[in-house]
C-alpha cells in the first residue's frame, strides 16, 4: 500500500512536471468548453449570431411588404441592407441584378428579394426569392432558419393575404368578396364589431384585428399563434441553466481525459526502456503494484481533471455543480476509472509507445464521436446509436447528465456506475492479462 | 555469498546464458568481463530476480533467489545499465523515491541521500531536473539511486558507459570505498582497464559461458605465454629472429617484431642470445600479457568488436 502510495506520488510529480501533459490535460479542453459555449451561446439570454449582412430588395408595392423589412430589420440576427452604394458615393436602392456581383464580392452571402408577385393567386404562400452563398452549411441553415422565424411569426398578415389571394383565385372574384362580406357579417354579429372595418381587415388578410377587446384575438396574439400552441415542458433538468453546457464539458473533459490517461498509460513504455522498472523491481516492488499505482493515479487525476473542468462549467455557464457535488465526484470517479483501464489496455496491447499514441488518437476520436462528447447521440442514425452504447464516453456522458441535469436518485444512477464499473473491470483485466504475456515487464 | 549452479536462460531459441556456474565471496569486487551481447545484463537480471532461469539454481547466503524471494531482494541493489532515472524531476526527488520505495524515510533516508550525493560530487545540483545533468552526471546518480538502502551486493551493469575520465575515477573511488567497508561488488563492463583496476576476481563471459575465471594472476597464467618481448625490425635483429624460431614464436609488425617465447623458456636465454649478438638491451620491451589478449586466446575474437 505504502508502496503504491509512493508510486502515485512519483507520477503526480512527473505529470505536473510536465508541461505539455497538463495543458492536455487542463487547459486545452478548458479553452475549448469556453470557445464552445460562446459559439453555441450555451447559457445566453440573447443567444444566436449577430449582424449577419442581409441583403433585401423590395420590387413590391404591397404594403406587406414593407412590414416584412421592418421586421427583418428588428431582428438582430441580421443588419439589413436594402441601399446599394455606386463608387461615386451616390445611394439607391438595391435591384436584384445587383445581387450577384456584390455576393461574389462578398459585401454579404444572403439576399432576400421580394418580388412584384409577393402573392400569387395560383400558389398559396408567399413568394421569395433568398439568395445564399454558402460559406458553409451552419450559417445558411441558421440563416435560413431566422429568416422563416421572422416571415411566420412576425408578419402572419402576409400569410393571411397570401390566403385570401389564394382564395380568391380558387372561388373566383366575386364570390370571395360575397364569402367575405357574408363572414364579416357573421363575425359583427356574433361578437360584436363593426361589420365594414371587419370586412376590411379580412380583405387585407389581417385576421388579428377589428374585433372587440376580450373576445376570440384577444391579447394581440396572432391568429396563427393560436392555430399552433407549442408549450414545451421540460421533464427533467428543470433547474439547471443549461443542458447543452454539461454535454459541452462533459463531452470535451472526457475526450481530453482519455488522451491524458493513454499518454500515462505510454509512459509505461518508458520507464520500462529507461530500466526503471528494472530498478525498482530488483528492490521490493511487485509487477501488481506497478499496475495499481497506474490505475490509482488515473482515477485521482481524472477526478481532478473532470471535477476541475465542471468547476469551471459553473463559473461559466451557471451549471449546477454544488448541489450535485456527491454524485458527481461519484460518477467522476467510475468514468476516470473506465478511462484509466481503456488507457492501460491502449499500451497493453500496443507493441511499442509511437504504436499505443496513433491507436490512442484514432479510438479516442471515433469512441468520443459515437459516444456523444461532440454532439447528442440521438442524432445520430439508429445504427449509430446503438454502437454508442458500447463505448465508455457514452455511459460517463449519461451519467453526467442524470447527475447534473436530471437530478437522478441514488437509486436511478446505479446502473450506470454498473455499467461502467463492468466496462473498467472487463478492460482490466484484459489490460492485465496482456501484460502479463507481453513485454513490458520483460 | 552468491551462487550460480548450472545457470540457463533462454530468449526464444538464443541462449544468453549456458549453464553457468559461479561463486562469489562477501567482499569480493567481480567484474564480469566480455564484449556486447555476451549475456552480462542477462546475468544481472537473473540474479536481481527480474527473470527466472529456464534451468539452474540461484541462492544469496543460502536462500534462492526469485521474483516471490522479496526478503533476499533487500539485500541487492541494481545499477542498470540504462540511465533508470526520472528525467524530469529533480536528482533529490527521485533519490526520494527511490529510498522511499525501500521504505526508507525521514532524516535517515534525507542522511543518506546527502551522503550519496557528496560523495558523487553532485551536491549543487541536487535541486536540478535530471534532464539538465550531463550523461557522466546521471550515471553517477544512476549508482546513488541503488545504494540508498546500503545493500549488500551491488550489480554494476557497465555504469561507465559515455563517462568522461574524471568522472569514472570518481565513481572507482566510490565503489572502491564501499568495497573496502564490505559492500560484495559484481560488475560488468567490456572495458578490459575497468576489470584489471577495480576487479579482485575476473570473470570472462562469452557467448552465455565462463570461460576463464580467477584473479588477474590465474588468468594470465592462463595465456600460453607469459610475456611478449618487442623488439624493432632492423638488420641488426634479423639475425636475431632467425635463431629464436626455435624458442617460440615471432610475429613480425610493421616497425616491430614481437615474440613470445615458447613455455619454460627461460628469458635469461633469451638475454645471453641478445648479448652474444651484441644488440643492446634497450632495444628490448618486454610486456606482461593483458586480459585482451587472453580474451583474444579464449575466443579467437576481440573484445571489442
Ligand atoms: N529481452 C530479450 N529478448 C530477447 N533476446 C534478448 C533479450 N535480452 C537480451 N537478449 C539477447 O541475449 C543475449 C545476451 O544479451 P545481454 O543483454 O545479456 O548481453 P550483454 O552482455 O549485457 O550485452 P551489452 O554489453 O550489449 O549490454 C544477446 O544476444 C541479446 O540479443
Ligand atoms: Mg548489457
Amino acid at each position: 500500500m505504502r508502496t503504491i502510495l509512493v508510486l502515485v506520488r512519483k507520477d503526480f510529480a512527473n505529470f505536473f512536471a510536465n508541461k505539455a501533459a497538463v495543458s492536455l490535460t487542463f487547459i486545452v479542453p478548458f479553452v475549448l468548453i469556453w470557445l464552445f459555449g460562446a459559439v453555441f451561446g450555451v447559457n445566453r439570454k440573447d443567444s444566436g449570431p449577430t449582424g449577419i449582412p442581409l441583403a433585401v430588395v423590395n420590387a413590391s408595392t404591397n404594403p406587406g411588404a414593407e412590414k416584412l423589412i421592418q421586421a427583418l430589420r428588428a431582428e438582430k440576427a441580421f443588419k439589413v441592407i436594402t441601399q446599394y452604394k455606386a463608387d461615386d458615393k451616390t445611394e439607391r436602392p438595391l435591384r436584384e441584378a445587383d445581387l450577384a456581383a456584390l455576393m461574389r464580392a462578398n459585401e454579404f452571402r444572403f439576399a432576400v428579394v421580394i418580388p412584384e408577385d409577393l402573392f400569387s393567386e395560383k400558389q398559396l404562400g408567399l413568394h421569395l426569392k433568398i439568395y445564399t452563398n454558402p460559406r458553409n452549411e451552419i450559417e445558411t441553415q441558421l440563416v435560413n432558419g431566422i429568416l422563416q422565424k421572422t416571415i411566420f411569426s412576425n408578419v402572419p398578415q402576409l400569410l393571411g393575404q397570401s390566403l385570401v389571394a389564394r382564395g380568391r383565385g380558387v372561388v373566383g372574384a366575386e364570390n370571395m368578396a360575397r364569402f367575405n362580406q357574408a363572414t364579416a357579417d357573421n363575425i359583427a354579429r356574433s361578437f360584436g364589431g363593426d361589420s365594414a372595418q371587419i370586412l376590411k381587415n379580412i380583405e387585407s388578410g389581417d385576421f388579428t384585428g377589428g374585433l372587440p377587446a376580450g373576445g376570440a384575438g384577444a391579447g394581440g396574439d396572432s391568429l396563427l399563434s393560436q392555430v399552433i400552441r407549442i408549450e414545451s415542458i421540460q421533464v427533467a433538468g428543470q433547474d439547471v441553466k443549461s443542458p447543452a453546457a454539461t454535454r459541452i464539458v462533459g463531452g470535451w473533459a472526457m475526450q481530453f481525459l482519455l488522451f491524458a490517461l493513454s499518454a500515462a498509460a505510454t509512459g509505461l513504455f518508458y520507464e520500462r526502456d529507461q530500466g526503471i522498472f528494472h530498478r525498482i523491481m530488483a528492490g521490493p516492488v511487485s509487477r501488481a503494484q506497478i499496475m495499481w499505482s497506474k490505475f490509482t493515479f488515473g482515477v485521482c487525476i481524472g477526478m481532478l481533471q473532470l471535477v476541475t473542468l465542471f468547476l469551471a462549467g459553473r463559473i461559466l455557464y451557471g451549471i449546477d455543480v454544488e448541489h450535485h457535488i456527491g454524485f458527481l465526484l461519484l460518477i467522476c470517479a467510475f468514468a476516470a476509472a473506465a478511462c484509466t483501464a481503456f488507457g492501460m489496455l491502449l499500451a497493453a496491447v500496443s507493441p511499442s509507445p509511437e504504436a499505443a499514441s496513433g491507436l490512442a488518437t484514432f479510438s479516442i476520436l471515433l469512441m468520443s464521436a459515437i459516444g456523444g462528447a461532440w454532439f447528442p447521440v440521438t442524432l445520430m442514425p439508429e445504427f449509430i446509436q446503438q454502437v454508442s452504447k458500447f463505448t465508455l464516453v457514452y455511459w460517463a456522458m449519461e451519467g453526467f447528465s442524470q447527475v447534473l441535469w436530471a437530478n437522478v436518485t441514488f437509486l436511478e444512477l446505479l446502473p450506470t456506475l454498473g455499467i461502467l464499473s463492468g466496462m473498467t473491470a472487463l478492460v482490466m483485466a484484459i489490460a492485465v492479462w496482456r501484460f502479463n504475456r507481453g513485454k513490458i515487464f520483460g | 555469498m552468491l551462487t550460480l549452479e548450472n545457470v540457463t536462460k533462454r530468449y526464444g531459441t538464443l541462449t544468453a546464458l549456458d549453464g553457468v556456474s559461479l561463486r562469489i565471496e562477501a567482499g569480493e569486487f567481480f567484474g564480469l568481463l566480455g564484449p556486447n551481447g555476451a549475456g552480462k545484463s542477462t546475468l544481472m537480471s537473473l540474479v536481481a530476480g527480474l527473470r527466472a532461469p529456464d534451468a539452474g539454481r540461484l541462492t544469496l547466503n543460502g536462500q534462492p533467489l526469485s521474483a516471490a524471494n522479496s526478503a533476499a531482494r533487500a539485500a541487492l541493489g541494481l545499477v542498470p545499465q540504462h540511465i533508470a532515472l526520472y528525467p524530469k524531476l529533480s536528482a533529490e526527488q527521485n533519490l526520494r523515491i527511490f529510498g522511499q520505495l525501500y521504505g526508507l524515510g525521514g532524516a535517515l533516508l534525507r542522511d543518506r541521500i546527502n551522503e550519496g550525493l557528496e560523495a558523487m560530487q553532485l551536491a549543487d545540483r541536487r535541486r536540478d531536473r535530471v534532464e539538465t545533468f550531463s550523461g557522466g552526471m546521471q550515471r553517477r546518480l544512476n549508482i546513488i539511486a541503488s545504494l540508498l538502502h546500503r545493500p549488500k551486493l551491488l550489480l554494476c551493469d557497465e555504469p561507465t558507459v559515455g563517462v568522461d575520465p574524471q568522472s569514472r575515477n570518481a565513481i572507482f573511488e566510490f565503489l572502491e570505498k564501499l568495497n573496502r567497508e564490505g559492500l560484495t561488488v559484481i560488475y560488468s563492463t567490456h572495458y578490459m582497464e575497468e576489470a584489471t583496476r577495480l576487479c579482485s576476481r575476473i570473470g570472462i563471459i562469452d557467448h552465455g559461458k565462463i570461460p576463464a575465471l580467477g584473479t588477474l594472476d590465474e588468468l594470465l597464467l592462463k595465456l600460453p605465454f607469459e610475456e611478449e618481448i618487442r623488439f624493432p625490425r632492423t638488420e641488426a635483429t634479423t639475425a636475431l629472429v632467425a635463431k629464436l624460431g626455435a624458442c617460440g614464436a615471432v610475429e613480425p609488425g610493421d616497425e616491430h617484431y614481437r615474440f613470445r617465447p615458447q613455455p619454460g623458456y627461460k628469458l635469461s636465454s633469451f638475454y645471453q642470445l641478445t648479448e652474444s649478438l651484441g644488440l643492446p638491451a634497450r632495444h628490448f620491451t618486454s610486456q606482461r600479457p593483458t586480459l585482451e589478449a587472453l580474451f583474444l586466446h579464449l575466443t579467437g575474437r576481440n573484445l571489442r568488436e
